[in-house]
């Protein structure tokens, strides 16, 4: 009893409650460990200005462009104020208009006996700047410097002030060259994590619009940010996704592409099961359909989950435009996905096996065209896929004036100097030009057809049809192994979701599709929620 | 127990995929000749009726398997062993099943492949399917079964020009008996066989809704086979389709202009694979629930292999298979698909009557405390 009663007492203590946040703190702090930085796990500020210099000169030794300055005001100079930064990191003139001169300016004439309120002061009225945070220690005050802050360390107090007057850096808004559109906003994500989210915000004015900060990769301490609409979004995946995030153990995140890897479902399958985008409006629209968008300091692209497979052929523009035109391109491009898979594999198997599906007078005019071709169908096709990709490829890297050259020597060898030197048939090369067109109009699914082409292509001419058919269900049922993020990955199709069947392969019109809040859930595409009919 | 959970319309269509099989394929009514529409009826009817029984079963014991149903009906011993010859039956018809594909496909198609390529290959990825679960086979039926209604449509649809409406005349020429015989072999197969579903209805998640779902596949696949019937007896003529080995290839040559030959593959593709995947799941989850194995996936590797050597080793020739499907299997399939569900059936019902009638006793018997 009496044990008991005495816990309850020192639970209740004060300055206990105070050791154990402190002891937490140090928990944290031990998780983001300073190796480079050689700070303790939680090192107090030290209360003279000299030794601060020391401490920080020590840390940020080599570093050529960390600055600090002391500053000295009051009657006689008697008050020391430093100031620490990265330059470049931070906007100089803000400093020096929101920070610097309004302290000269107040504690002109302060006596030294006022010091002890001196940084409360400093905090409420004497610095201009909204953004100010307080450091209890050492880390604090270096983590602050480190990502850009500027910090006032003053004479006898053992914080500090981190000040945010962070320079505007990086480029411009402007439109993305992956995903153009012809109708629809321009505007596309940059490096810059803060205007990303402006961007965002700008399009939804919702307070339920969520942004969780986090730092992740040991070395970088990169911001990443999830940001997810409170009600719309599935609770269990938020949850799921920030788990996914913190058990995330890496160096350096330098790009979303990095998180992608760690947090998809699968990673072996060759299919994606996280998206990314690089435009306002679509990740706006993802976000209303209740997905959730992972952002990332330093990149432009925004990751969302759960992706589905319906949403590589779903395009914004196909929710601005006339229903029919949409549902008209949308199976246009369900067509390519199969094509860009399968017409190499489809040729080969028809020329191989099954000559009498092909209608007779084609067939004279394939067999001519196939008189002197050395090769068997599955090597011509094979080489010259091949070769396209390796075009493709250099087309990518090059600087884009010689990419230009290399389109016109693409041209003439992959159209008619092979056809003319009997290396390959002249329906070989409408095949493959066929297919590489096709391939590009699916942009998300280009990595798994590029290499189910060639699985397409070995099946059939093994067995022909039959083989294509056999390789095409093992295909399916990989697609309907897969979830993400708890969701099967070929819904609306399988499982049947009728409510949002209506934008699959089939786009009814905008003013149909709003029907009722949550009911677009995990469709896909832009914004459809209630416009309040 | 599996935790999966299909929806009423993927039970719809893995039913439909399972009645569809390779019932075109040896189109088991054919006996009756020019008056097999009737027998189609008649049989459609009362496979119905004999998967209304099963449906009545899986309703009666709800969220129990077949082999559990045994088990408590049956004793552990009588339970048992019924189970085993369940568990050969499912196995024997996974090697039909994979037979008559790669019968179909050595005889049309690839002349020269030897069977056990192509049966082989295919059991390869049943047993990947089966190993994904009840829940990837029934959300992958949703895909590729609509493919099967939409070939036949389309295919029906363009031989309109090549019909003549008057070949199935004249009615009931040779009597009653072969109509008879053509609807009994159709209520054993396909309809019959789908008492291997007894291990997929728990899955349902919603149970009420079997009444509605294993009567709409009946008449759905009576419709089909029906409306498959007239297509090809009016292209054929009467005489033509009783002499040919795969009706629905022959009609499909006859397509004027262009070869759909390969159309007739993917049908059967995907109603065997559907048919076959059924049955090997049935078979390993009985296999499992009687041995004790927690998870059925380690006996679906061995089961499938077992099934190719079987389906290779059944029959001699393509005549036997024809043979056999239409003049054995329904008196060999009688005790699995009619004898065993009908007595567990009037057990059920008894059981059922009996812990009504308990309930009312001791219900009786409260009120005549309080009485007191």
């Amino acid at each position: 009893m009496t044990g008991e009663c005495d816990m309850r007492y020192w639970a209740n203590c004060k300055w206990v409650k105070k050791m154990t946040e402190i002891s937490k703190r140090k928990k944290t702090r031990n998780q983001n460990s300073d190796a480079n930085t050689c700070l303790d796990s939680y090192e107090p500020i030290p209360k003279t200005i000299e030794e601060v210099t020391k401490r920080l000169n020590e840390v940020f030794s080599d570093c050529s462009d960390f600055m600090q300055r002391k500053i000295s005001c009051g009657k006689y100079g008697m008050i020391s104020i430093l100031v620490a930064y990265f330059d470049g990191f931070v906007d100089k003139r803000v400093l020096n208009q929101d920070v610097i001169r309004p302290i000269l300016d107040v504690f002109s004439n302060t006596e030294l006996h006022e010091c002890p309120g001196l940084y409360d002061r400093l905090k409420e009225y004497v610095v201009i700047n909204n953004d100010i945070d307080d450091a209890e220690d050492m880390g604090q005050a270096v983590d602050g410097i480190v990502s850009g802050d500027a910090v006032l360390f003053i004479e006898g107090e053992d914080r500090a002030l981190v000040i945010g007057v962070k320079a505007p850096q990086g480029r411009q808004v402007e439109e993305p060259d992956t995903e153009t559109s012809i109708r629809g906003a321009r505007e596309g994500f940059v490096e810059n994590l803060l205007t990303n989210t402006t961007l965002i915000r700008k399009r939804i004015k919702n307070p339920n619009l969520k942004l969780e900060m986090m730092q992740l990769g040991e070395q970088t301490r990169t911001e990443v940010c999830v940001c997810y609409i409170k009600g719309i979004a599935d609770d269990n995946i938020v949850r799921d996704v920030k788990e996914r995030l913190k058990k995330l153990k890496t160096d350096a995140v330098l790009d979303t592409g990095i998180i992608e890897q760690h947090i998809t479902d699968n990673r072996l399958s060759l299919f994606p099961m996280v998206g990314n985008s690089e435009k306002c409006d679509k990740l706006a629209g993802k976000l209303l359909e209740g997905r959730v968008a992972i952002l990332c300091d330093g990149t432009p692209y925004v990751l969302t989950v759960p992706y589905l497979f319906i949403e590589s052929i779903q395009v914004t523009d196909d929710y601005y435009d006339h229903a029919f035109f949409a549902t008209f391109m949308r199976l246009l491009r369900l067509i390519a996905l199969l094509f860009s898979n399968m017409l190499p594999g489809l040729y080969v198997a028809l020329v191989s096996f099954h000559h009498t599906v092909i209608p007779f007078k084609l067939l004279i005019t394939l067999a001519a065209s196939r008189q002197g071709i050395p090769f068997s169908p599955i090597v011509e096709a094979a080489l010259m896929i091949v070769v396209f990709e390796l075009l493709r490829e250099a087309g990518v890297r090059m600087p884009k004036p010689i990419g230009q050259a290399l389109s016109i020597v693409g041209a003439i060898v992959l159209g008619e100097a092979s056809v003319s030197a009997g290396i390959t048939s002249n329906l070989m090369v409408i095949i493959v030009a066929t297919t590489a067109v096709c391939s590009f109009i699916v942009p998300p699914l280009i990595r798994a057809t590029m290499l189910l082409r060639f699985a397409f292509l070995a099946a059939a001419n093994f067995l022909g049809f039959l083989g294509i058919l056999f390789v095409a269900v093992a295909v399916f049922i990989h697609l309907c192994r897969q979830r993400s993020f708890g969701i099967p990955y070929m819904t609306p199709f399988s499982p049947l979701t009728t409510s949002v069947l209506r934008d699959s392969f089939v786009v009814v019109p905008f003013w149909a599709m709003v029907t009722g809040r949550g009911h677009q859930k995990y469709a896909g595409g832009a914004s459809k929620q209630n416009t309040g009919r | 127990m599996e935790k999966a959970r299909i929806s009423s319309i993927q039970l719809f269509l893995l039913l439909t995929g399972f009645l569809f099989g390779n019932t075109l394929i040896l189109a088991p009514a054919q006996g009756a000749k020019n008056d097999a529409w009737l027998a189609i009826l008649l049989g459609g009817a009362g496979g119905a009726l004999l998967m209304g029984v099963y449906a009545a079963i899986a309703l009666l014991n709800p969220s129990k398997t077949l082999a559990e149903i045994l088990k408590e009906k049956l004793g552990k011993v009588g339970g048992s062993f019924v189970t085993i010859l369940d568990i050969w039956y499912f196995i024997h018809l996974a090697s039909l099943v994979l037979r008559n594909f790669g019968e179909f496909i050595v005889t049309m198609t690839f002349l020269e492949t030897p069977m056990a390529v192509v049966i082989g290959l295919f059991a390869v990825i049943l047993v990947y399917l089966v190993n994904s679960g009840i829940e990837v086979m029934g959300r992958l039926s949703e895909l590729l079964v609509p493919v099967i209604f939409l070939v036949v449509f389309i295919i029906s649809l363009s031989l309109i020009t090549v019909r003549d409406f008057t070949a199935f005349f004249p009615v009931l020429e040779n009597g009653m008996k072969p109509v008879l015989n053509g609807a009994f072999a159709l209520i054993t197969f396909p309809f019959g066989e789908s008492v291997v579903f007894l291990m997929v209805f728990p899955h349902l998640n919603k149970k009420e809704r079997l009444k509605k779902v294993v009567p709409a596949s009946a008449a759905l696949v009576t419709f089909i086979i029906l409306l498959v019937f007239f297509r090809d007896i009016f292209v054929l003529g009467s005489d033509l389709m009783v002499r040919s080995t795969f009706i629905p290839h022959l009609t499909s040559l006859l397509l004027p202009g262009f070869n759909v030959e390969p159309l007739i593959d993917i049908t059967l593709m995907i109603g065997g694979g559907v048919k076959c995947s059924v049955c090997i799941y049935a078979a390993a989850r009985t296999l499992c629930q009687i041995a004790g194995i927690g998870d059925y996936r380690k006996l679906t590797g061995a089961i499938s292999t077992f099934c190719v050597v079987l389906s290779i080793w059944v029959y001699a020739n393509v005549l036997e298979m024809f043979n056999f499907s239409e003049n054995l299997w329904p008196y060999y399939s009688l005790p699995f698909q009619i004898v065993i569900p009908l007595l567990l059936l009037l057990l059920s019902f008894r059981k059922k009557s009996s812990q009504s009638n308990e309930r009312a006793k001791s219900q009786k018997g409260k009120d005549a405390a309080k009485a007191y």
